[in-house]
């Protein structure tokens, strides 16, 4: 098997502070990777560093073999990153399938001019967007919601939405930053089903931030823990939760 | 150029910068807390230069009577366009905030037009005579008008870092929710905030009146703006930037000039401001703020 | 029951014979109107220019959601290379021999070249001023606005040759601009943000506009739109100035001082940013209440100043909101409203017979 996502010894200092340091990590293809840790430990910004919105004091990410480094934010996605964002941040003001079809942007061919004459190209993707916007809908069971403003639908759906949305641009590694903040058990189990239909439809791989151990302990095969910027355990769900250094992490020293 | 000259020029533009990095103050303070490009802030000047002109020219006032007039109404008068005119707005988009206060601005241009007339008002200058320092010949309005903006500016940073009032201003320019949930009155707060910044104003409408005396309808327009590149250049929300601006602005523009370019200074200030905030966009003193992901 | 829609052919149609149909009108009332036809023609050509102005603004200001203020410097830009061009053509003879046909060529040259000079000077103050957001862009472009116009008033010193003419202004530039002329271009311009805005690249735009930080993350080039959609704008008002040219027939640089990229940034805001209905709205209303009120001639700008701070205070979204009109659509909804009204009494009845 080989590895979609590689990362050496990831380092990030903010004003002589490493918000992250000696940061490794692997994701396979198909695998689904969870990213836990306390508040504050770094999760987040690992993600920034992956999709270029920080640039790494030091270090080397590699995307399916390729160095990342120097590559912006777009570049990253067409590459084949994709993520959600902790605070929902959906299109608002567009409709629903404009916030998917958007993702298309860059595979669809027809240029200014061909829109501005409205040539066949610009007909024949236009449709195929829309489809193809509208299939990934009912996969989620959104498509009712198509032409619905993102802004204004339900809190789990605006979710779902962003997901949907970073699943449009075709990525091979989709980063999901805490996707179950904000909703109850119920939910939560959807979501999970949700994460599982995504790797196995879609055939990609998976890393999530996560707070809530029920849907990452469920669904994750492999686990890194963060805790001030550093890595203090790897391992599958079992190990993780048997481990002392990360128990201490969470719930603080034990008093004799 | 001579040297002297030189030296000349140079207090030239520091005289003009000290009354744009007053009004730049104003603009500064004001886009902190309540993130809005004052554009009426530079036509309190002009109310307040037409009042020193009244008292003086039409009334004979003594001039300290003169100056309180002016600093008291373009207190007045900036408290109470915040008042009518922006509290309302403090929820709405920030572009409506920005179009009324262009509104205002221009009410203010064509109303003084109706009440003091489309014409140019001139008076006599207040301040007289110069001193010879060494070669340079410097006028005493240039000293008044560099001794009170700088003092100003010191009383301002000691009300602004050390007394309550300065403390609540700065808090609610940090974040106007937690301030709030502090105890601390938004309402009296931004007001407090407005008068402050008209107060100056009004302080920079005498000392323009000292060195140019002559005051009309549209005089606040381009000052304004001048002053709004100062605060934006020192980096706004800083009151040693307003003043690092404020001078930069006066120097360069003083300079400019004196090499027979004065046609151009214009062009100048803003090349500068371009120059400037494309390599430091927060301008000479700003902060950084880098949006969380 | 399927839902009533419009073929895209039949839309264009509609669309295309309510022009003809507004041309007609605007021709007709200005012809019957006698002696006061060239006053209410002045006054159409003016209202022209500037909802070219604003909707153009729009497309930065409402769609891209960025604060431009220097839109006049485009404008003057555009103006003064249209004029530049067509003083150096046989157009002024032409014009005054009646052959106004001949003229034609040359006027579509000059808004071409007002638009590519236009469009380059877009490019060369974007790339720069697109890496400021917010207030900071608008400050940035006003001082590019600014250094326009003073380069204007003085570049003739510098060259020392007749180019722009400075402060004492360009004048006897042929008057091609008719009102034939600036309808169509209208139409054109109209046109062409629509077009745009149907489009991928719409949803590239307003994705930006909404977060920036998430279209980048969904592979926009961000960059790339910000610039194009800004040329786009700057070209659209360069466009716009070389029609004034032609209408006024005089250039000066203190014309399009920032009071004017002001004036046309009040349109938008006024109308509602991101509608382009909006735009054109209140660019009428706001040529024609100035002209209506100048019986109170003293107490116009007075009047003019508090009608927009009310409106402000009042509807701070500005007339439109974000509402934009599509006449097919119109169509669409109220056919597709009377049938639903007929399957419902029909389901009554059916009711009371049950």
């Amino acid at each position: 098997m080989s590895n979609v996502l590689k990362c050496e010894h990831l380092r990030v200092v903010f004003g002589g502070l490493a918000a992250v340091s000696d940061f490794n990590i692997e994701v396979n293809e198909n695998e689904i990777v969870g990213l836990i840790g306390p508040n504050g430990a770094g999760k987040t910004t690992v993600f920034n560093l992956l999709t270029g919105v920080y640039v790494p004091t030091s270090g080397v990410i590699t995307l399916c073999e390729k160095d990342l480094a120097g590559m912006s934010t777009v570049a990253r996605n067409h590459e084949g990153i994709a993520r959600t964002f902790q605070n929902i941040r959906l299109f608002k003001d567009m409709s629903v399938i404009d916030n998917v079809t958007n993702s298309f942007n860059t595979r669809m061919k027809y240029s200014m001019a061909e829109a501005f004459l409205r040539l066949p190209r610009y007909w024949r993707e236009e449709k195929a967007a829309k489809k193809r916007a509208l299939d990934l809908l009912h996969v989620f069971n959104m498509e009712r919601y198509a032409e619905e403003k993102a802004g204004n639908l339900p809190y789990g759906s605006q979710r779902r939405l962003e997901i949907i949305r970073a699943l449009a641009t075709n990525p091979k590694l989709l980063l999901l930053d805490e996707p179950a903040a904000g909703m109850n058990p119920a939910e939560t189990e959807n979501l999970m089903e949700t994460i599982g239909k995504i790797r196995d439809q879609f055939h990609i791989s998976i890393l999530l931030i996560e707070h809530d151990m029920s849907l990452v302990m469920g669904i994750c095969e492999k686990i890194t823990v963060l805790n001030f910027g550093e890595v203090i355990a790897q391992g599958t769900p079992e190990e993780i939760q048997k481990n002392p250094v990360v128990i201490e992490a969470y719930l603080g020293k034990k008093r004799d | 150029m001579t040297f002297s000259l030189l030296i000349a020029q140079l207090i030239n533009g520091l005289q003009t910068g000290s009354v744009y990095a007053l009004v730049a103050l104003g603009y500064s303070m004001v886009y902190g807390i309540i993130k809005l490009l004052n554009f009426a802030h530079g036509d309190i000047i002009m109310v307040g230069a037409y009042m020193v002109y009244y008292a003086i020219a039409s009334f004979a006032l003594p001039p300290v009577v003169a100056i309180a007039l002016a600093v008291l109404v373009s207190t007045l008068l900036g408290v109470f366009v915040e008042k009518v005119a922006y509290t309302p707005l403090r929820s709405a988009p920030r572009l409506s905030l920005l179009i009324t206060a262009i509104g205002v601005s221009f009410l203010l241009e064509n109303g003084a037009q109706l009440v003091f007339g489309a014409d140019q008002k001139s008076m006599d200058p207040m301040i007289t005579g110069s001193i010879m320092l060494g070669q340079i010949n410097v006028s005493y309005v240039a000293i008044v008008t560099i001794v009170v903006s700088v003092a100003i500016m010191i009383l301002l940073s000691f009300v602004v870092n050390k007394t309550k009032a300065g403390k609540a201003m700065r808090a609610v320019s940090e974040d106007m929710g937690a301030a709030q949930l502090m105890g601390i009155s938004l309402n009296r707060t931004i007001s407090m905030t407005f008068a402050i910044g008209s107060a100056l104003a009004g302080v920079g409408s005498v000392l323009y009146l000292c060195a140019y005396t002559q005051a009309s309808p549209t005089m606040g327009s381009m000052l304004g703006i001048k002053a709004f590149v100062a605060a934006v250049l020192g980096g706004i929300g800083s009151i040693p930037g307003a003043m690092i601006g404020g001078f930069t602005i006066g120097v360069l523009e003083a300079l400019v000039a004196a090499i027979g370019f004065s046609m151009w200074k214009d062009a100048a200030v803003f090349l500068v401001l371009i120059i400037v905030l494309l390599f430091k966009p927060t301008g000479f003193l700003g902060k950084k703020i880098q949006e969380k992901v | 029951m399927r839902k009533f829609k419009l073929k895209t052919p039949v839309r264009y149609l509609i669309n295309t014979v309510l022009i003809a149909i507004l041309w007609t009108v605007i021709t007709l009332v200005i012809s019957g109107a006698g002696l006061k036809g060239e006053y209410y023609r002045g006054i159409l050509i003016t209202i022209g220019i500037n909802i070219i102005l604003a909707t153009s603004l729009n497309v930065v200001c409402g769609y891209l959601g960025q604060l431009p203020l220097g839109h006049a410097g485009f404008m003057a830009v555009g103006a003064y290379a249209g004029a530049i061009f067509m003083k150096s053509t046989p157009a002024a003879q032409l014009l005054r021999a009646g052959n106004n046909a001949a003229v034609i060529p040359y006027i579509i040259i000059a808004v071409i070249i007002s638009a590519l000079v236009a469009g380059l000077f877009g490019l060369l103050i974007g790339i720069p001023a697109l890496r400021l957001k917010g207030d900071y862009l608008a400050i940035i472009t006003l001082g590019f606005g600014e250094i326009i116009r003073v380069v204007l008033t003085n570049i003739d010193s510098v060259l020392g040759f007749k180019f722009t003419y400075g402060a004492s202004g360009l004048a006897r530039i042929p008057k091609f601009t008719s009102l034939n002329v600036i309808f169509i271009f209208t139409v054109i311009c109209l046109f062409l943000i629509h077009v745009f805005m149907k489009s991928r690249h719409r949803r590239a735009v307003l994705s930006i506009r909404d977060n920036e930080i998430a279209a980048e993350s969904v592979g926009i080039n961000t960059t790339f739109y910000k610039t194009a959609a800004f040329v786009f704008s700057a070209m659209l008002a360069g466009i716009a100035g070389c029609l004034y040219a032609g209408y006024i027939g005089s250039l000066y640089p203190s014309t399009f001082k920032f009071m004017k990229s002001i004036e046309i940034l009040v349109m938008v805001v006024l109308g509602g940013m991101g509608s382009m209905l909006g735009s054109v709205i209140s660019a009428i209303v706001l040529t024609a209440l100035p002209e209506m009120l100048r019986s109170f001639s003293d107490y116009r700008m007075v009047a003019y100043s508090l009608a927009l701070v009310l409106m402000m205070l009042f509807r701070p979204k500005g007339l439109m909101g974000t509402y934009d009109f599509s006449m097919g659509n119109t169509i669409e909804n109220i056919v597709n409203r009377i049938r639903k009204g007929k399957v419902k009494t029909e389901k009554k009845t059916e009711e009371a017979k049950a």
